[in-house]
């Protein structure tokens, strides 16, 4: 009887045993899952830069492509006012040179408006 | 429950109940357990890379800011320095016109008729500016008889004008490179009055500019204010 007992002791003892094991993997199981959190979301975070960079890389290349037709757009407007300028000066320029001559010879004495004329 | 002691059987089937319960129990808070560890996981992770995802958003907003602000400012710079180029086009296309005019004047002196007229003015003009009873007028040596008649002629104008009298002395200290004019100083070496045609040209190249803006170049569409 008393072997029986023990026995029985014994087995329900090895049943607490393999129970304990069982609680042990799952609680192992969720450590595991919490790593796994963690380097799943690098991942995924990572994927996600590179397409960010990607977005940006297009952005800057369609970026540059806009300055250089700006440049190609001002350069013309330039050189057709420089054109506009030329033309002018040299349509204008013999006018303005005999006015400067004109009022350089021009003279116009006059008595100071603070003054009269002494008798 | 039985009241007798239980026999062989009933105490193995006892004990497997038993075991068997012992081992539920475990499998199912084994379970509950992996359930949570899988919730926790998928709630993590989310909330790891919703917070990188918006760091990286605020981090490559700014970038792009950055990139249109620069590009911004090269399209202004671009414009910037067009806006140079003509206006320094135009400020050569100035200036090779007043070296027409400086090397022009040099021919009003040749028609002495109106040469003449013009000094006797300008020396009425010296007298009535410095308005002083001794003057020293200063010539070229070549102008020096011009002079001498233009100034007594200017003085008797210059009484006609003021009621003033001036006592005038001519010199030839002029150099004969200048276009001609002359220079007037009043009697106690401190007033002077350039009054050559060099002197007046680079006035008049100052004065005139927005003058000569108009008549060159049109007017200045940006303009507002004219006095």
């Amino acid at each position: 009887m008393a072997a029986q007992q023990s026995q029985s002791i014994q087995t329900l003892l090895e049943a607490e045993k393999e129970a304990a094991k069982v609680v042990q993997q799952a609680r192992q199981y969720r450590v595991q899952r919490l790593k796994d959190a963690r380097s799943e979301a690098e991942k995924e975070i990572e994927e996600y830069k590179k397409t960010k960079e990607q977005e940006f890389k297009a952005f800057e290349q369609s970026h540059a492509g806009t300055t250089q037709t700006v440049q190609a757009r001002i350069d013309k407007e330039t050189e057709v006012k420089q054109k506009e300028i030329r033309a002018a000066y040299e349509g204008n320029k013999d006018k303005v040179v005999q006015k400067l001559l004109d009022r350089v010879i021009l003279v116009k004495p006059e008595l100071h408006r603070n003054l009269k004329k002494q008798q | 429950m039985a009241s007798r002691p239980l026999n062989d059987d009933e105490v193995l089937s006892e004990m497997n109940k038993m075991v068997a319960f012992i081992k539920q129990e475990a499998l199912e808070k084994a379970r509950e357990i992996k359930v949570k560890a899988d919730e926790e996981f998928a709630i993590e992770k989310a909330k790891l890379v919703k917070q990188e995802q918006q760091a990286i958003d605020a981090l490559y907003e700014k970038k792009r800011k950055g990139a249109e602000v620069s590009q911004k400012i090269a399209h202004s710079t671009l414009t910037n320095k067009s806006r140079l180029k003509l206006l320094q086009q135009r400020e050569e296309h100035l200036q090779d016109l007043f070296a027409t005019a400086r090397a022009a004047i040099d021919e009003l002196a040749m028609d002495e008729g109106r040469y003449v007229q013009f000094l006797q003015g300008i020396i009425v003009q010296g007298f009535l500016s410095q308005l002083e009873p001794e003057v020293t007028v200063h010539a070229r040596p070549k102008d020096v008889q011009l002079v001498q008649r233009a100034a007594e002629n200017a003085a008797q104008q210059y009484n006609e004008i003021s009621g003033k009298t001036v006592k005038s002395t001519v010199e030839g200290s002029l150099s004969d490179d200048i276009a001609g004019g002359v220079k007037l100083v009043s009697g106690s070496q401190r007033i002077t009055i350039d009054n050559t045609l060099d002197e007046r040209l680079r006035l008049l190249e100052d004065r005139m500019l927005p003058e000569i803006r108009a008549d060159l170049f049109g007017p200045n569409p940006n303009r507002k204010f004219y006095t």
